[in-house]
Order: structure tokens, then sequence, then C-alpha cells
């Protein structure tokens, strides 16, 4: 599992990668950074809440609330800077 | 092991009694009693503790599920929709809203929750409902069909269009602007209050918007909609149960032909096939279940996976159990008159038979090199 891997040095590049992988992986397409996953159709309903999940349990962030709008999962850049912040924020987790 | 969940599962039961039957009869349930239920928490478990709520993981809420559903699919369904709006608000709403809303809902006030429009059943991505920023709040415009518990409810959550994204709202059902019509006579889970809304120009503060609007609509709905599959397939499940111990007990006490029914060897055949269904279905969910517990990227599927079976062995073992019990089981308020009614429809909703399959069908592709 590469996620596992990334969990405890996670950088931008090891998340967009990583993220590129699942996402090959997942709906066998290969997608660039900033390509808008959700208006491109390339996301089905079902993957819409994978990908939650799988943010949230490969970085162990929880993202609820505000954190789960649209224009945060629109793409692999988008993706990327989402699980920086959290990571990094003092109380990830909120108090969910 | 003591069984989880074993207090609520006795004060459910004594709730319940013997008085199921009557309530699908008369087509309502007592109001009272689903406060006194949903101030214990029961109707939406999973709530967490820090929330006021009974903190049951997905396995422990499911067997309670079963429990309720075993006894009575109209109690079950409103457990459902009260614990899809829980899970919904817990995902998306912003912490105040997470506090005031899930206290609410675990200390008795009651909740529907609106997806489906005249022009969007199966397919949810054609919802036309709209929830819009005006001056510092929002306003609501649309229609929602066949709301379960809609009737009974204090608030319905609503999903709408909120521009190019999408949104959830909880709105009171005393607002201004909110018409309900009772769905007549449907054909199971008839106690379940189900109800078409009507929202011409309903004004809401921001605050009733989950996380300020702005979600993905397949996220939004694909997330409320998991929480529901769970409850409907451990339902099911209940169903099950429920027919396969009227069948068993049925066939062993009438005797035709000098010998009980359960002698017969047709009938035993039946009986097998009650407890392989009862079997693969438990089984099943606890699988989802456990995808859902340990945060499993697959748990959606794994809850379509849940619900389509539960839902198929439901329908068949109900219209097998009303088979065995001939004419003892053949009218309304029976157990097995309500299992063949309620398990039906189960077939329908959250994702029929065939928008699973469709899904199912994906998840086979995207594993598959
Ligand atoms: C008891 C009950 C409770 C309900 N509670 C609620 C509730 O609380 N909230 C809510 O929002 N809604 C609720 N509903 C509505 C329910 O969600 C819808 O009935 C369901 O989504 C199906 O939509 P539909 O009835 O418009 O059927 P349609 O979408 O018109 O489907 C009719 C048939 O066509 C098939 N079909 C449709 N599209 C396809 C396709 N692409 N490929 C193959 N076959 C297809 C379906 O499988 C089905 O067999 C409830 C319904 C019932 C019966």
């Amino acid at each position: 599992m590469t996620a596992e891997s990334t969990t405890s040095a996670a950088t931008a590049e090891t998340i967009r990668h990583e993220l590129l992988g699942f996402l090959a992986e997942r709906i066998k397409t290969t997608v660039e950074p900033e390509q808008d996953l959700f208006s491109s159709g390339l996301v089905s309903s079902m993957f819409a809440m994978q990908l939650v999940v799988h943010l949230e349990e490969a970085y162990d962030i929880a993202i609820v609330g505000p954190d789960l709008k649209l224009d945060s999962f629109r793409t692999v850049e988008s993706m990327t800077a989402l699980v920086l912040r959290l990571k990094d924020a003092d109380d990830p987790a909120g108090d969910a | 092991m003591p069984e989880p969940l074993a207090d609520e599962r006795a004060f459910l039961g004594e709730l319940i009694g013997d008085r199921a039957g009557a309530w699908d009869l008369a087509g309502e349930l007592p109001l009272d009693l689903l406060h006194k239920a949903g101030a214990r928490g029961l109707l939406c478990a999973q709530v967490p503790a820090s929330f006021g709520g009974l903190g049951a993981t997905s396995q422990d809420n499911g067997e309670f599920t079963a429990y309720a559903g075993s006894l009575d699919s109209s109690l079950r369904s409103i457990m459902t929709s009260q614990g899809i709006v829980a899970y919904t608000v817990q995902r998306f709403g912003d912490r105040a809203q997470r506090r005031h809303y899930l206290a609410e809902l675990t200390s008795g006030k009651l909740a529907g929750v609106g997806f489906s429009e005249p022009g969007a059943g199966s397919d949810l991505s054609s919802m036309e409902t709209s929830i819009e920023p005006d001056g510092d709040g929002f306003v609501v415009n649309g229609e929602k069909k066949w709301l379960t518990g809609a009737r009974y409810a204090d608030y319905l959550l609503i999903l709408g269009r909120n521009g190019d994204a999408a949104a959830a709202a909880m709105i009171p059902v005393d607002s201004p602007g909110l018409e309900i019509d009772l769905v007549a006579d449907p054909m199971g889970c008839r106690a379940a209050g189900h109800a078409n809304v009507r929202f011409t120009g309903i004004r809401l503060p921001a605050s009733a918007v989950l996380g300020g609007g702005g979600q993905s609509l397949p996220m939004l709905f694909t997330t409320a909609l998991s929480y529901g599959r769970m409850s409907i397939a451990w339902g099911c499940a209940g169903i099950i149960r429920a027919c396969l111990q009227a069948a068993g007990t049925h066939t062993r006490n009438r005797t035709q032909g000098g010998v009980a029914l359960a002698e017969h060897q047709l009938v035993r055949r039946h009986l097998a096939e009650l407890l392989i269904a009862e079997q693969t279905s438990t089984r099943i969910c606890e699988h989802a279940s456990r995808s859902w517990d340990s945060g499993s990227p697959d748990m959606a599927v794994m809850a379509v996976l849940a619900k389509h079976t539960s839902a198929g062995h439901a329908a068949g073992s109900a219209a097998t159990a009303v088979q065995l019990l001939g004419s003892a089981g053949a009218q309304d308020g029976h157990v097995v008159a309500r299992a063949y009614r309620d398990a039906k429809l189960m077939e329908l909703i959250e994702g029929s038979n065939e928008i699973c399959q469709l899904i199912l069908a994906e998840h086979a592709l995207s594993i598959t090199g």
C-alpha cells in the first residue's frame, strides 16, 4: 500500500504522487494534477466518497464540515493542498 | 459477552410490544413512542457520545437495527432516515451545526431526508431543488417525493443545487413556504409517514445549510445514501429473521396429512432456504459494517453489496414465509404479510436492484485488469 509509507513524511510531492497512483488504479485513467476530476465526469458518485475515505485513512486526517467542499476535491492539486493543511492544523480532526 | 445495546434493545422491544400489526393497519405510529425512542438516542445510535449519542459501532447499531426490523419495518425506516440525517450532519456540518443538530437528534427531535424528486428518482444527478444564497441566508425552492417520516418530523434535511455545486439544508417543518402532503396508502412500511413536500421561497439562516454549502452533489448523496444502505441492509436481515421465526414455529405446530408441515420435504427445503437467506444476509452485513468501522475506502461499495443482497433475500424470504403460513399469514398486519409488502419496497429504495447492479458492475470493472 503506497499510502502507508507516505503517512509519516508526507510532502506535496509524495501526496501528489500517491494520489495520481490511487486514481490511476481506481478509475483506470491517467489524470493530470490540475485536471478537474468532477466536471470531466471521471469521478462516479461511489468514487467521490471513496476518495474522501481514502484520504482520511491514508493521511490520518478527518475531513468534515466546511473542508468537504467540492473545490477541495476538484483536482489532485487541491486535494494535496487539503491534506497538507489538515495535517498541519493543530486540531485536524475538529471534534468529529 | 454481554450483548451490545442490550438495554436499548429491551427498551425498544417493550415500546413496540405486539402492536406493530395494529400500526400497520392504522397506517400510523404513535408520535410519543418516536419521541421516547429518539430521546434515548435509539433512532441514530452511531452518533458519537461526545455529541450526546450512544456512540455505537456500525456493527452494533446494525444488530440493533435488525432487531427493530424484525419487529416493525415502519419504525426501522424512521431509524434509517434519522440516522442518515445524523450522519450527514456529522460529516458535512461545521462544528456549531454538529453540536446543535446532533444534540437535538439524540434528545427527541425527529428528522426526515429528501433526495427524490418528480424528475429525479434513480438518477439523483438530475435533482432540481435549489438552495441558493439570499441576503445573509439562503432560499429554498423545489419539490421532494416520498420522504419517510415527514409526517412526524421536526426537520427535513433537503439536498439541492447550490450554484454549480450542491448543498444540504436542515429545514424546520414549520417554515413558511413548506407544504407537506401525505402519501396515501403506501404499499409497505405503511406507518412510516411518507409525504411529498413542496418548498416555495423558504428562507433559512446561514446556520441551517450544512458546512455553508458548496459540496459535490455525488459526494453528498452517496455519503447520505451509504448510511441508509447499511441501515436498510441490516433492517432486511431483521425481516428475514422474523420470517424464519414465523415459518419455523408455524410449520412445526400445524399438522396436515397427519404430520407436522415441517415433516414434508418440500416444506423443509423452504426452511433451509430461509436459513441460508438469514445467514447470507447477516454475514454480508457484518462484512460491510467491518468496512465501515475500519474506515475502508470500499465502505460505500460494500454498503451497496449488503443492501442489494439483503433486500433481495428479504423479498424472497417474505414470499416463502407467506407460502409456508398459508391462510394463517394472509392478512394485513400479520408479520409475514407486512414482511412481504415491506421487503418488496426495500428492493426499490436507496438504489433499486438495477441501480445497485450497475454500481456493482462498475466496481467489478474497477477491480479487474
Ligand atoms: C417506502 C419508500 C420510502 C422512501 N423514502 C424516501 C425518503 O425518505 N427520501 C427520499 O428522498 N426518497 C424516498 N423514497 C423514494 C425512493 O428513493 C425512490 O422511489 C427511488 O429512488 C426510485 O426512484 P423512482 O421511484 O423515481 O423510480 P425510477 O427511478 O423511475 O425507477 C423505476 C424503475 O426503473 C429502473 N431504472 C431506473 N433507471 C435505470 C437504469 N439506469 N438502468 C436500469 N434500470 C433503471 C429502476 O431500477 C426501477 O426498477 C422512498 C420510496 C419508497 C417506496
